[in-house]
């Protein structure tokens, strides 16, 4: 018990603590100075460009893993043949090293000799390169988290399809609904619970993505990715401001409870 | 058992989505694997050859070298991690699930907590904490990292399965005298092996990928896998043979797991809201 509330509960203090001081590693002494942090974190130039980016990228990213997700599951709740084998290579990315993921694609996309972008996209007359190009790069990024986390979306989806009774299925059918209706007025209300577990989860989860991005574009060409997490790794341990990238991470556990707090309302 | 009845032709759309997404899936993959056993000449040439004789020569690289030490310092993080989850968290686990106070009831949103904050939250100030102790750069650091999430999701994990455990069992054992440890020992751990190898999988697994704290909580000595593949892949010169070797290495204890234990796994990213 008491280890536990040392784990949890004092680096919370502590980053309260070191979000109102200035804090610069390497740098004499660390005056109290109330809220300065969260005032310069706030009204720098980089913080707007991160929160763009961040929003482009959590919102792509949640929506279109949440639709895959959604439908792989449907298709491999019914009978066929196969399903066994197939959801697990679907679960696949999951347990990958998100590092091992972003390599892979920054490998495959790579403009020299990946064989997705020197191969196959210039066959078709694209000759751009997809990860140094600062309006493409955000693109591959948000491919690059589909692929990896579409599959905690299909499973917690189809966790929940599979709790639904078939029976209901039938007599829906036998009143004369259309696969529509079916499942807008059977299917879905059941399983929204999932759909919010899932939804809350992934959401914190994209908002959060350091190791991918990192590996594939490190936040760049220029700061074109440069997503909030990326943003604080570069100012607490570049910079080694630990105080305004405690501020930071204040600052985006608050905009993390309240998009949560507005999907549970929302959707409940 | 109501069974739908499909068309062949909606069959065979349903089929080729499946399998138009399985190729993304598995595309990087196979290319990353393939891309492991080729020279570095054979590597770069375009368009990339589909026929050639496998060379294991990167792989001679990865594990000669300073590059095993990488692979030893993942195993010992995740290993310990496993081994300290297990005994504090067993204990912890039952004496939450037997203690009918405000914590144990509480605990749950703490866990939520820990999952809601910024990975760089928790790390800046473990870092600070872990530097002014100079232990910075050491499987200490990043062992004990790992564990501020791994700890707090085994006992929720651990908690809710002793729950479901009938008392009558250990109140059984109690009347033949024997004491909490021995009910704990000998009757409840034997029960909970399930979710035991379940937490045990899944905590191997978060240690083995994880890479923000050991990036940041290490520099040459205890790097990690994850570090020295993030490592290498910011570098200019690229050896892309070697640097699949290794991911493809990484990749090992990931399909071992997702074989055996996917339900188990699902149910601890998803902290038991699904079973």
């Amino acid at each position: 018990m008491l280890v536990l509330v040392c784990i949890v509960a004092f680096p919370t203090f502590f980053l309260f603590y070191a979000s109102l001081h200035e804090w610069v590693l390497f740098k004499r002494g660390m005056p109290f100075i109330g809220f300065e942090n969260f005032a310069r974190v706030l009204t720098s130039s980089e913080f707007l460009q991160s929160l763009k980016v961040s929003v482009i990228y959590t919102f792509s990213t949640t929506s279109l893993t949440f639709i895959l997700g959604l439908g792989l599951a449907l298709i491999l709740n019914k009978e066929l043949k196969g399903r066994g084998i197939m959801r697990t290579l679907i679960a696949l990315p999951l347990v990958i090293p998100p590092v091992v993921a972003g390599f892979a694609w920054k490998f495959a996309l790579n403009r020299e000799v990946g064989v997705i972008g020197a191969y196959m996209l210039p066959a078709v007359g694209f000759m751009r390169s997809l990860l140094a190009d600062p309006s493409l790069a955000l693109g591959s990024i948000i491919m690059a988290d589909v692929w990896s986390k579409t599959s905690l979306m299909f499973l917690i989806l189809l966790a929940g399809l599979q709790v639904v009774s078939p029976d209901l299925y039938e007599a829906a059918r036998i009143d004369g609904a259309s696969s529509w209706q079916l499942f807008s007025h059977v299917t879905f209300p059941l399983i929204k619970p999932a759909v919010i577990i899932a939804l809350i989860i992934r959401f914190i989860d994209a908002f959060n993505v350091f190791d991918t991005i990192f590996v594939m574009t490190s936040g760049g060409p220029g700061t074109a990715t440069q997503t909030f997490p990326l943003l604080g790794w570069k100012i607490g341990f570049l910079y080694f401001n630990l105080g305004e990238a405690a501020a930071l991470a204040i600052i985006m556990l608050v905009m993390t409870i309240g998009v949560g707090i507005f999907l549970i309302r929302r959707i409940t | 058992m109501y069974v739908e009845k499909f068309s062949n032709l909606k069959k065979l759309i349903l089929y080729a989505i499946v399998l138009t997404y399985l190729v993304f899936v598995l595309f990087p993959l196979v290319w990353l694997v393939q891309s492991s056993f080729k020279s570095m000449y054979q590597a770069l040439k375009i368009p990339p050859d589909l026929i050639w004789i496998p060379t294991f020569e990167a792989y001679h690289k990865a594990l000669g070298g300073g590059m095993l030490k990488a692979f030893m310092n993942s195993a010992i993080v995740s290993l310990s991690n496993v081994l300290l989850v297990l005994v504090l968290g067993i204990s912890a686990g039952y004496a939450l699930a037997n203690l009918k106070t405000k914590a144990s009831q509480n605990i749950g949103f703490w866990i939520l907590s820990i999952r809601m904050a910024p990975a760089f939250g928790i790390i800046v100030p473990l870092y600070i904490i872990l530097r002014t102790f100079r232990l910075v750069d050491t499987i200490f650091a990043v062992t004990v990292a790992h564990l501020t999430i791994n700890l707090p999701l085994a006992i929720w994990l651990l908690k809710g399965y002793f729950e479901e455990i009938p008392s009558e069992l250990a109140e059984a054992a109690i009347v033949d005298g024997a004491t909490r440890t021995q009910v704990l020992l000998y009757v409840l751990v034997p029960v909970a092996a399930p979710m035991i190898v379940a937490v045990s999988a899944l905590v191997f697994l978060l240690s083995w990928n994880e890479f923000l704290f050991a990036f940041i909580l290490s520099s040459e000595a205890a790097r990690t896998v994850p570090v020295l593949v993030a490592s290498l892949a910011g570098t200019m010169r690229f050896d892309w043979p070697l640097m699949c070797a290794l991911s493809s290495l990484a990749l090992i204890p990931a399909f071992v797991l997702v074989v055996y234990l996917q339900r188990y796994i699902v149910r601890g990213l998803t902290f038991g809201a699904v079973k």
